[in-house]
Formats: structure tokens, C-alpha cells, sequence
């Protein structure tokens, strides 16, 4: 019988692929010709969403012992690997991409937050006493705390004791925000909303360093909060964000006491997952009635 | 002690001994967020003075950090040696300064002198120090360790091979590792930061790196630098390992923060020495860097240059194999650009090597610093000149897991090139085996990382 | 949870004999505490051997259920272990014995009686790469630069696989095997398998029921039969080699770096030489003899790969099926625990490109026309028609997902209104966000499962085991048709 069933699943696969590859062939001439028309809407200012294209890694070593091999090295890895040498200097090429990712690293650090973005989720945006990149980046504590201005804002326009409360930061990477985003947090909402749980006024913190999750708790008093954060900006990718997640934020609370999901980018921890495990996350700690160490996961 | 002078007409009175050693530091951001630094220019030149001026002994009797408080002090106390120490303890500042750096003192002079001097007392001379003094006095000084090779020699510079991966996937590293190799580096450790703390993963890690060295009968050793207690569970559960590894702070409270204490030491020192798989005497590993102390909010008020040197005084106490700061890894709130990053990895060095420590440095920075890979070309070149024990060895410099960029295989074998430098012996006769050095230069397959598949 | 043990059990009915192991595996923590959780089982230790037995027969063709119960019965007890301990594992029938009447009824009997565990069924394939990795030679591929084939050749067949860098690539099964020919002590042939018969007389070799053979002239058989499997391997030549062949050919000529050869004949090749007929026939068979051929073909070292020793014999493929045949699905799942687990489930598999990705009409087509095979196939029944695998996909955005869940969650309400539960087993780390997409738009029914970081081909078939601390699923795919590109 099942053995039958195999053939039958066999055949009727074969069939399938078949027709799917004769589609397939079929639909290439039309496309082709879409293409153009697809390039003259362009022009006519539909923007489309520009992605970062990563360059195909290619191994530079002219005679390797072992061609298949070096392949498999390079797969195995993101490592900047069989990048060959002149000298002992590398290659012009393998140099200029190193530059090339960590201007986009320093970009991230020194970059704006689309205000379109924070727009399609409703986000207003409070500021920390940071004052101005430079120093933000040497007085992490001023990144901590919300300016007088912005303590008023959230006083009158959040929902105060929230069951969950989401805040999203710049934090090291500006663009990390503007990449994520669209993915995390509808999946985040979605996840909350299969386990039954409600979310507060979410908005977005200009300057924040993650500490900052203790002056809000002080503030909106939420049982939860996740505060989805830019990472320091790699070379690998500058777009990676955090999701740092608290019990009862209040002032004086100690690393150990936050559950964190990094490295959540499309090359990394899945976005859509992430947000989608960020709900699990926070669902138990409602439940435990801790986070950090003390969690259970 | 005099804490009182005038410079450019202007009197400054210091408050007390902490005072005068953070004012006396070249400027780091580290030092102005604890909020301890010299306002200016002139007010550093005043504290430099009044340090010059003290002696040793007031060093000694006015601890920055008391021993009743705190082990780290208790340890640097302890590894003082009495008779040698009073042979100095008049000197001034400046004259151990001129000591160091005068022709008298040679290599085994100051080793010797070593003895005798406090931690503090060592970063003391490093605050009335320029760049090219503390390349001097620290070229003076060859600490020669051995785990299952020597490093350290006059003319030697080795290097790490650092082939971390995002997710620690074991074939991942190894590609890391053979590219490494194929560079001639490897020689000081073949360390793997992992990204997933636990024994079995560390202890993969482990058997894959003691695979690769049975298989090609490579002289280096073996560490994953996992936190102490799960390399020690590794270790325990029958992984190889040559090394422990440990990152260490300058204060008993900044030790605590990174979760260990000198018992714990003590007892991964007993077990490395029991079921680690090299041959030693020298079996640690240690990482230190600027800041962390402040970082974990246990620094006393003591600048971080200091905070630094008591490192390396804890750190001596288990002989390590090999010991190097992450000058740049902890970012612009300690270290904010290259000057400061270059000047905080002269000092390490030095430091670390006035106290007989086998010294490397990791010459990084984190890309929100004002600090680019043209400026680890020039520490890397001074260090080198100074005759830094090892350097770390990435693939084209960026580390794909801890995210931030040290220097590269490249960099190591120009280093060497430049400086007339060569691998650790026993690994350069193995090189010359592989055929991928000849008379201390790259062969033609140098570079090719499948010469070991 | 940072670790945890779970016990699985391999059981091998073969056509001569029959053997049962018990292992266990230990899921470990293999992600860091700053990512999504995923586990992987991390040590596999062999806690019990059995004993090789014969399998009992009823009559020529048919395996005896009792007694092979009996024989499961008393191992068990031997190995104390219960059966509600077991939580994995596989149960193999191989060689001809699959292919004797009462298999199916042997199946279901061995999955009661082993308790409430997976239980796998094999085809020649998946046996050919399970005794592979039991005989360790996949992981030995791992280390060198060519392909390694191990060859398990037990009473009915001999399975090969190719093992390329640590990845099964091909393989192939004939009809080799010691039980093919059986002979008593005088030399008389009880037994000649007519899967052989085309390959004898293409050979112009003569054994037929009742003759009486000489030493010299059985030993011509062995050699021969030998010889063409490795002319096969090697692809010297196919065409009479090809005869003994059952199954799908091997598409092209695979490089041969090392070759092992494990199973009941494997173990044979290093028994002490037979030199008569009464030493031949102590098994009643010519199987000591094929071995013997076998090694002599080694010694003379005419062909041009490397013969390695197999790390297990006789004991390969039940060491395979009991230790290497379970997977850990992604730790983040969508899963309802009561519904597991589930057995025996066919996989659909619909493969998606960035295209579909650009084009929602061709997305909706080919969700289409996936189902309706699924329908035509296995049809509309009220429980789980089918589990849906999901490849192709890298970078999944949020609106992608909200296309794709939609497509997928309201064509499947449609053409299969009574399913109460819809599977899909992704390729990508993405099953929680997928499930809970699919569910939120389904509200219980079909109630979803959905499981992640799991490869399966067309044709494969699934079985879901009971989640252990919430989340971690053990998944064994048993490969039916295998697939050479994968």
C-alpha cells in the first residue's frame, strides 16, 4: 500500500516539476520586458525601498590546493577568509570592502532614525539628556535618563501601568531601528495578542542606552517592558538591533536582572522569530513574576 | 608627601595621592566620566610634577586601595619582595623613571627591580611616561613563558589566531583557523571566543582545535575563552585544553562583577595544572583592558590607568603563558579616540612587562570610536617595536562575533617583515615544514587556507 | 534548562538476523543565553547491545510477529529499561524481509510492543545511510576530500552510501547478500534467490535448487557476485553489474576515495578462511564465503580505492536507526503538546523563490497546486492529510509572512475543511512567527503545528515526538525516495 502510495507521489511529483520548469521558461520573455516597464515607474518616482545589496563573497586565492575546499571554507563562515594577499598586505579590493562596511558601521552610530517609520507605527519621540552624539557616546549615563521635556511627554501621553510596555531606541545604530523594525514589531503585537496580553503607549527614545528601561519603569510603572534597541554597529552588519526586556523596571536595576535577544538582523536572529519569541519571553515573565537570571525559560 | 605645586605661576594643592595619580594621566574619556581627571593641560603638568617628586615608599604608605578592603591589594601586598623593595623605597618617581630608562638597567635589572615595586608604583612611572619612553623602557624587557612552546624571545613576535563565528559552528572556526595558519600566525594560542557558554559547546570547541593540532603536529596551544567555571566544567568533563583563560579587573568588587574571586583562580589554577593538557609551567591566559573597573562601578575613585597595573598585579601571581589588554574593546566612554586608545596600549604594554609578564596586546577598537584601522597600523607597528609578546590574529582584522576590529593576519606577517621579527622558533621550524615560510618570509602558498583540508 | 537525556531504541529485523539497541542521546543548550534557544543532541552514548538473533521465520517468506515480540520482550527486560522511557527512535526492516508478506503487520506489532515511541519504517535508502553512519563512515568523510562508501551487507541485499564531506550524497542497494544462496553441508543448493537469476546467467553461472555445487564452483559465485558490486561501485562496469541492482541506478560514475563494508558479510570478511564445503555451509548459506571473496578482493587491492574498517559490522545499521536516526527540531516552535506526537506523516514540499516572494497571484498558484496534489494523494481525511515543508525561503519580512500565512492558512481551510490539524515544517528559523500568523488567522481550526530548522525532501515521510521541556521536538525523517542532489 504505502509503497504504492510512494510511486504514486513519485510520479505525480515528476509531473509537477516538470510543468513547474516549462512555467517557469514560459514566464521568462514577459519578465524581461516587465523589467523595463518596472525601470520607467521608477523614474516616474515610485520609490522603491532600497536594500542593502552584500556584495557576493568570492575566495581571491589564485591556486588554491584545493578549489572545493576553499568554497566550503567560505561557507562555513562570515569570516573575511581566502581574501589572498599582495605581499603581505591584502588585496586593494578585500581593503576597499573593509573600509567600505566600516564607514556604514560609523554611519549607523552617527545616523537618524526615518521619521516616516516611526510615523507608520504611531511612535513620538522623547529624548534623553544626550544633547549631541558626541556626547552621547562619552556620557552613557546622560543616555540613561529622559530630559525634563520628555518626561512630560510620557506623563501625558502614555497609558500609565501598563500590562506591557514597548519602547524602541537608536542606541548605537540608528539604522539597525529603521531596518528591524517593520519586521520585530508587528510580530511582536501579533504574539501579544495570541497570549492575551495588552500593550501600553508605545514610543521611540532619541539617545537612549539601555539602562534608560529604569527611568521609564519609574515613569509608566509598566509589569513588563522590551525596549528594542541598536546594537554597536559591526562590520558583518551595522543594522543589528537588541531586545532587552525587564520585570518591573525600576532605577537601580542590575544586568542580571534583563533577558536579552541580540543580534537580530536578517543575516542573524530572525526578525519576525525574534518578535515572535520576544512575546513568549514576556508572557513568562508576567507569569514568573521575574526576568533576567531569575527566569525561567 | 608633598602634594603642593606651582606651575606657569599657577599653585595647585592636590587633596591626596588618588588625586595626584588621575591627574597625572594623559587624558582618557574613562577619567573624566568618573569625573577625576585634570581639567587641563597645566593641571596635569602640576600633578606630573608633585608625582615626580614622591617617593616610593610614600606610594606604598598610602594605599589608593586599602588591603583590609580589598583581595587585590592583599595579593600585590603579598608578592612584594621586602629586601629589594628597601633598596628603592627612597628613590622618587622620577628617579625610577631614569632607572628604568638609563642604560644601567637591562633586562635583568628590571626584572629584578620588579620585585620590589607595588603595582601602583609601576603605573606610577607609566604617568611620567611619553609614548616613546614607555616603547623604550618595555623593549628592555623579554618575558620569556612556556606552555607547550616558548614565546617572548628577543626577535619574536607571536600572535593569537582569534577565528571566532557568530554561532560558534565548529567548521566555522576551523576555516578561520587554517586561514590563519596559511598567514603564519597561530603561535602564542589558537583562542576562540565562544558565543555559547556552555561546557559542551566549549569542550567541542576544544577537541576540534586539539584535532587540527594532533593532525598537523602544530607547536601552539589551545584555549576557549569561556568564562573560568565553564571551561573548568569542560575541563572536568575530559575536554583538552592547554590554557585557562580568565579576563580579570583590578579590584576584589570589579573581579566580582566578572564573576570570580582569587579562591576561584586558586582553584582553576590547581585544576589546569592537574588535567589541562600542556606542558607548561605556564597555563593562564588572562585579559585585561582599561575601564572595566569603572564599568562595574568598583574602582574607589582610582583612575583606570591604575586600576590597569593592579591587574597585572593579580595576574602574577599564576605566571600566566601568555596576558594582553583589549586596549580598544570597551569604547569611547573609557577610550574615546586613537590617541587615547594608542597611549592606553604603550601603557598596558609597558605595564604588564615591568611586572615580568609574558605581555600581548589585542590592538582593537569598536566602531563607535573616533578610531580607524589606519591607527591600529600604528600601534601595531610601535607595539611591535617595543617588543610586545604577541599581537591577535583575525581575518582581515574583523571579528564576526565580538563585532569590532583588531588586527589581521596580513598586519602580523608585515609586522614581522618590517621589524625583522620572526614566529616563536618552534613554530617557525613547523612553518618551514608546511612550506609556508622560508627564511622567515611567506612562501608562494601562504594564504591558502586548504593546504590544510 | 540546560540539558536533558532522552532514551531511544533501534531495532533491525533482518532477513537472517535480528538485533535491538538501546542509546541514549542528550540534548544540550547549543545557543547562547542572548539568542532564540535551540538545541542539539550533543553526546550519544550505547547503553545496550543485544545479542544478534536469528530471526525466526514462519515458512520460507514470512517473518514470525510472536516471536520477534517475544524476543523485543525479553531485551527489554535485559536491558532494563520500561517502555515508557523510550522517546525515540527506529525500527528497521531490511533487506528481503521488507519486502515478505506479514512486513506491515510486523511493523504496527513492533510499534506497540515498543512502546510509545517513533517508529520509523525504512526503505533501502535510508537504511543504506543509517548503517553508513553507524559503521561511522560519514563522520570519517568529514576529514578526507573524497567520497566514502560503506556498504552494509547483510542476508538480502547490500546497501551502499556515498558520504561527501559529511553529507549523504547517493546510494545504491543490490542484491547481495549471504542468505541468497543457501547450501547444506554436502553442498547442495537449498535455496538460489530469483533476484539473482538474470545476473547468474549473464555471468553464465549455473546454481539451481537441488544441484550440488563444488568449493571451487560456489566459490566462483562469491567471487563473481563481489567482484560486480564493486565493478558497480566503481563503475567499471554496469551493464551485468546493474542486474544485481534493486531500485534506482546511480545516475552517474561517483569517485570512490575509501570504501567500508559493514553488516553480517562485512563481519564475515574477518573470520578465519573456510576452505571446504562443510566450512561454508555452517550458516546454511554461502555468506561466509562472500566475505572471504570479498577480502581476498581487498588483499589483491586491484581497485583503485582506499578499504577502510567500518567502526561497527553486524550491528551498523541498528547502531544507525538507534542512535543517529533522530533530529531536534528549532526551539521555537508553534506546537500544540497534546497533539503530539504524530506519526507516519507524507511531506508536500513547496519550494518558494524570491519570486514568489515579488509575485503574490504565482504564491497563491502554487499553494494551489501543492494542496490539490496533497488532495489527490492522500485525501481529505479529518486528521492530518500531509505535512506542508517550506524551503527556499531566506530573509522572511513581516509582510511576506502575512502574504504567505494568509495564501496557506485560507486555501487549506478550503480544500480541506474536515483536517483539524495543519503541519508545516520550515526550513528557516521561522516557525513560531509562521504558526502564530497561521493560527491567529485560523482560530483553532485546523489547530498548527509548526516546526522549523528540519530538511525533508519529497517523498519523505515525518514522525513529531512528545516535546520534551515544552518546546524541543525530536523529528526523525525517514528518506524513502533518496534524493542525490541533497
Amino acid at each position: 500500500m504505502e509503497q504504492q502510495l510512494d510511486m504514486l507521489v513519485d510520479k505525480v511529483v515528476a509531473e509537477l516539476q516538470k510543468k513547474l520548469t516549462e512555467m517557469a521558461r514560459q514566464t521568462g520573455h514577459p519578465k524581461e520586458q516587465k523589467h523595463d516597464e518596472a525601470a520607467a515607474h521608477e523614474t516616474a518616482g515610485e520609490e522603491q525601498p532600497v536594500v542593502a545589496e552584500e556584495p557576493v563573497r568570492m575566495a581571491q586565492v589564485p591556486h588554491p590546493k584545493w578549489q572545493e575546499g576553499l568554497v566550503e571554507l567560505l561557507d562555513s563562515t562570515p569570516a573575511r577568509i581566502g581574501v589572498w594577499r599582495t605581499g603581505v598586505r591584502p588585496l586593494t579590493k578585500t581593503m576597499l570592502q573593509l573600509r567600505r562596511d566600516h564607514a556604514a558601521a560609523v554611519d549607523a552610530v552617527y545616523g537618524e532614525v526615518s521619521q516616516p517609520l516611526l510615523d507608520e507605527f504611531s511612535l513620538f519621540t522623547v529624548e534623553t539628556q544626550y544633547d549631541n552624539t558626541e556626547n552621547y557616546l562619552k556620557r552613557p549615563d546622560m543616555g540613561r535618563i529622559l530630559n525634563d521635556e520628555g518626561v512630560r511627554l510620557l506623563q501625558e501621553r502614555c497609558q500609565k501601568r501598563p500590562q506591557v510596555q514597548i519602547v524602541v531606541s537608536d542606541g548605537l545604530s540608528a539604522s539597525a531601528v529603521d531596518a528591524n523594525l517593520r519586521d520585530v514589531l508587528p510580530s511582536l503585537m501579533d504574539s501579544l495578542k495570541s497570549y492575551g496580553l495588552t500593550c501600553g503607549t508605545s514610543f521611540f527614545v532619541k539617545g537612549g542606552r539601555v539602562a534608560s528601561m529604569d527611568h521609564i519603569g519609574e515613569l509608566l510603572q509598566p509589569e513588563v517592558l522590551v525596549l528594542l534597541i541598536g546594537e554597536r554597529p559591526g562590520l558583518v552588519t551595522a543594522h543589528s538591533m537588541s531586545a532587552y526586556m525587564c520585570y518591573r523596571p525600576r532605577k537601580g536595576m542590575v544586568e542580571s536582572e534583563r533577558t536579552v535577544i541580540s543580534n537580530i538582523h536578517r543575516q542573524g536572529t530572525s526578525p519576525i522569530e525574534a518578535g515572535a519569541h520576544i512575546g513568549t519571553i514576556l508572557s513568562k515573565m508576567l507569569e514568573q513574576k521575574a526576568s533576567g537570571v531569575k527566569l525561567v525559560l | 608627601m608633598n602634594l603642593k605645586t606651582t606651575v606657569l605661576g599657577q599653585t595647585y594643592q592636590f587633596r591626596d595621592l588618588k588625586e595626584v595619580f588621575a591627574k597625572a594621566n594623559e587624558e582618557k574619556s574613562g577619567d573624566q566620566l568618573a569625573g577625576i581627571a585634570a581639567a587641563d593641560s597645566r593641571e596635569r603638568v602640576a600633578a606630573k610634577q608633585v608625582l615626580a617628586d614622591l617617593t616610593l615608599a610614600d606610594i606604598r604608605n598610602h594605599p589608593l586601595v586599602p588591603a583590609e578592603e580589598d583581595e587585590v591589594s592583599r595579593v600585590i601586598e603579598a608578592g612584594i619582595n621586602e629586601k629589594i623593595y628597601q633598596e628603592v623605597k627612597n628613590w622618587s618617581v622620577a628617579e625610577l623613571r631614569e632607572y628604568i630608562l638609563s642604560h644601567r638597567a637591562g633586562d635583568s635589572e628590571l626584572k629584578r627591580i620588579s620585585r620590589g615595586l607595588s603595582s601602583e608604583m609601576i603605573a606610577a612611572s607609566a604617568k611620567l611616561m611619553s609614548n616613546l619612553d614607555l616603547v623604550t623602557a618595555a623593549a628592555k624587557i623579554r618575558n620569556i613563558s612556556h606552555c607547550n612552546i616558548a614565546i617572548g624571545q628577543a626577535g619574536v613576535l607571536a600572535a593569537r589566531v582569534q577565528p571566532n563565528h557568530p554561532a560558534d559552528n565548529v567548521q566555522g572556526i576551523k576555516a578561520a583557523i587554517y586561514e590563519g595558519l596559511s598567514y603564519g600566525s597561530g603561535d602564542a594560542v589558537i583562542g576562540i571566543n565562544p558565543v555559547i557558554d556552555t561546557a559542551d559547546s566549549v569542550k567541542d570547541i576544544l577537541l576540534m582545535t586539539k584535532e587540527v593540532m594532533n593532525k598537523w603536529d602544530i607547536p601552539t596551544q589551545n584555549c576557549v575563552l569561556a568564562h573560568v567555571t565553564t571551561q573548568m566544567r569542560a575541563i572536568r568533563q575530559g575536554a583538552p585544553a592547554d590554557l585557562i583563560f580568565q579576563s580579570l579587573a583590578g579590584s576584589e568588587e570589579g573581579n566580582r562583577a566578572f564573576g570570580i574571586d582569587v579562591a576561584l583562580l586558586d582553584e582553576a589554577d590547581e585544576l589546569i595544572r592537574k588535567e589541562g593538557t600542556a606542558t607548561g609551567p605556564n597555563y593562564w591566559y588572562f585579559e585585561t583592558g582599561q575601564g572595566s573597573e569603572l564599568s562595574a562601578e568598583a574602582h574607589f575613585g582610582v583612575d583606570q590607568l591604575t586600576m590597569e597595573s593592579r591587574c597585572y598585579g593579580l595576574a602574577r601571581k599564576y605566571k600566566p603563558f601568555i596576558v594582553n589588554t583589549v586596549v580598544g574593546f570597551i569604547g569611547p566612554e573609557y577610550l574615546y579616540d586613537s590617541r587615547q586608545v594608542i597611549r592606553a596600549g604603550l601603557e598596558d604594554h609597558y605595564m604588564g612587562k615591568m611586572h615580568g609578564l609574558p605581555m600581548g596586546c589585542d590592538v582593537c577598537y569598536t566602531n563607535h570610536m573616533k578610531v580607524d584601522q589606519n591607527d591600529m597600523d600604528n600601534l601595531g607597528v610601535l607595539l611591535s617595536a617595543a617588543g610586545v609578546n604577541f599581537v591577535i590574529g583575525v581575518a582581515m582584522a574583523d571579528d564576526v562575533m565580538l563585532n569590532y576590529q583588531s588586527t589581521s593576519f596580513h598586519d602580523i606577517a608585515a609586522f614581522r617583515e618590517v621589524l625583522g621579527l620572526r614566529p616563536a622558533p618552534a613554530f617557525e621550524k613547523w612553518l618551514e615544514k608546511m612550506g609556508i615560510m622560508e627564511n622567515g618570509k611567506l612562501t608562494a602558498i601562504a594564504g591558502d587556507p586548504t593546504i590544510f583540508m | 534548562m540546560e540539558e536533558q537525556w532522552i532514551k531511544s531504541v533501534g531495532i533491525d529485523v533482518g532477513t537472517s538476523t535480528t538485533k535491538m539497541i538501546v542509546s541514549r542521546l542528550r540534548l544540550g543548550r547549543m545557543s547562547s543565553t542572548f539568542s532564540l534557544p535551540r538545541f542539539q543532541i550533543v553526546e550519544r552514548q550505547l547503553l545496550y547491545a543485544s545479542p544478534v538473533h536469528a530471526t525466526p521465520l514462519l515458512g520460507a517468506d514470512e517473518v514470525d510477529a510472536e516471536r520477534i515480540g517475544a524476543i523485543l520482550r525479553d531485551e527489554y527486560k535485559k536491558a532494563e529499561i520500561s517502555l515508557s522511557e523510550i522517546k525515540s527512535g527506529a525500527v528497521i526492516i531490511t533487506g528481503e524481509t521488507a519486502s515478505k508478506k506479514n512486513a506491515q503487520h510486523i511493523l504496527h506489532l513492533l510499534a506497540e510492543r515498543s512502546g510509545d515511541f517513533v517508529v520509523a519504517t525504512a526503505g533501502a535508502d535510508l537504511e543504506g545511510v543509517l548503517a553508513g553512519k553507524g559503521a561511522g563512515a560519514q563522520k570519517r568523510s568529514q576529514s578526507i576530500q573524497g567520497n566514502i562508501v560503506n556498504v552494509d551487507i547483510g542476508g538480502g541485499t547490500a546497501n551502499a552510501a556515498f558520504f561527501y564531506r559529511g553529507r549523504a550524497i547517493a546510494t545504491v542497494t543490490f542484491h547481495v547478500g549471504g542468505r541468497l544462496i543457501r547450501l547444506d553441508e554436502q553442498g547442495r543448493i537449498q535455496y538460489v534467490s530469483p533476484h539473482i537469476g538474470s545476473w547468474l546467467a549473464a555471468k553464465n553461472l549455473y546454481v539451481q535448487i537441488g544441484q550440488t555445487v563444488t568449493f571451487t564452483q560456489i566459490e566462483e559465485v562469491a567471487r563473481q557476485m563481489g567482484r560486480s558490486m564493486l565493478d558497480y561501485l566503481s563503475g567499471k562496469e554496469r551493464k551485468v553489474s546493474g542486474l544485481l541492482v534493486t531500485g534506482g541506478h546511480l545516475q552517474e560514475v561517483l569517485p570512490i576515495e575509501e570504501l567500508s563494508i559493514s553488516g553480517g558479510v562485512g563481519e564475515l570478511m574477518r573470520t578465519p578462511q573456510v576452505e571446504n564445503i562443510a566450512e561454508v555451509s555452517r550458516y546454511g548459506d554461502f555468506g561466509p564465503l562472500l566475505g572471504q571473496m570479498l577480502r581476498h578482493e581487498r588483499e589483491q587491492g586491484k581497485v583503485a580505492f582506499r578499504w577502510t574498517e567500518p567502526e561497527q559490522t553486524v550491528r551498523a545499521t541498528v547502531i544507525g536507526a538507534g542512535m543517529q536516526s533522530t533530529e531536534i527540531s528549532g526551539s521555537t516552535v508553534h506546537i500544540k503538546p497534546e497533539l503530539l506526537p504524530i506519526k507516519n506523516i507524507p511531506i508536500l514540499k513547496l519550494e518558494l523563490t524570491q519570486e514568489h516572494m515579488n509575485e503574490p497571484l504565482r504564491l497563491g498558484q502554487e499553494v494551489r497546486n501543492v494542496y490539490e496534489l496533497g488532495q489527490r494523494l492522500f485525501g481529505e481525511s479529518g486528521g492530518i492529510p500531509f505535512a506542508l515543508a517550506l524551503s527556499g525561503i531566506g530573509y522572511c519580512s513581516y509582510a511576506w509572512l502575512q502574504l504567505l500565512s494568509q495564501e496557506l492558512s485560507e486555501q487549506y481551510t478550503t480544500i480541506f475543511p474536515r483536517s483539524r490539524t495543519m503541519v508545516v515544517v520550515c526550513e528557516t528559523d521561522m516557525a513560531k512567527a509562521l504558526g502564530q500568523a497561521l493560527s491567529l488567522r485560523c482560530k483553532g481550526v485546523p489547530e498548527i503545528i509548526c516546526i522549523d530548522q528540519v530538511r525533508v525532501e519529497y517523498g519523505d515521510y515525518i514522525d513529531l515526538g512528545e516535546p520534551i521541556s515544552g518546546t524541543i521536538i525530536p523529528v526523525v525523517v525517514k528518506t524513502l525516495a533518496f534524493d542525490e542532489q541533497a
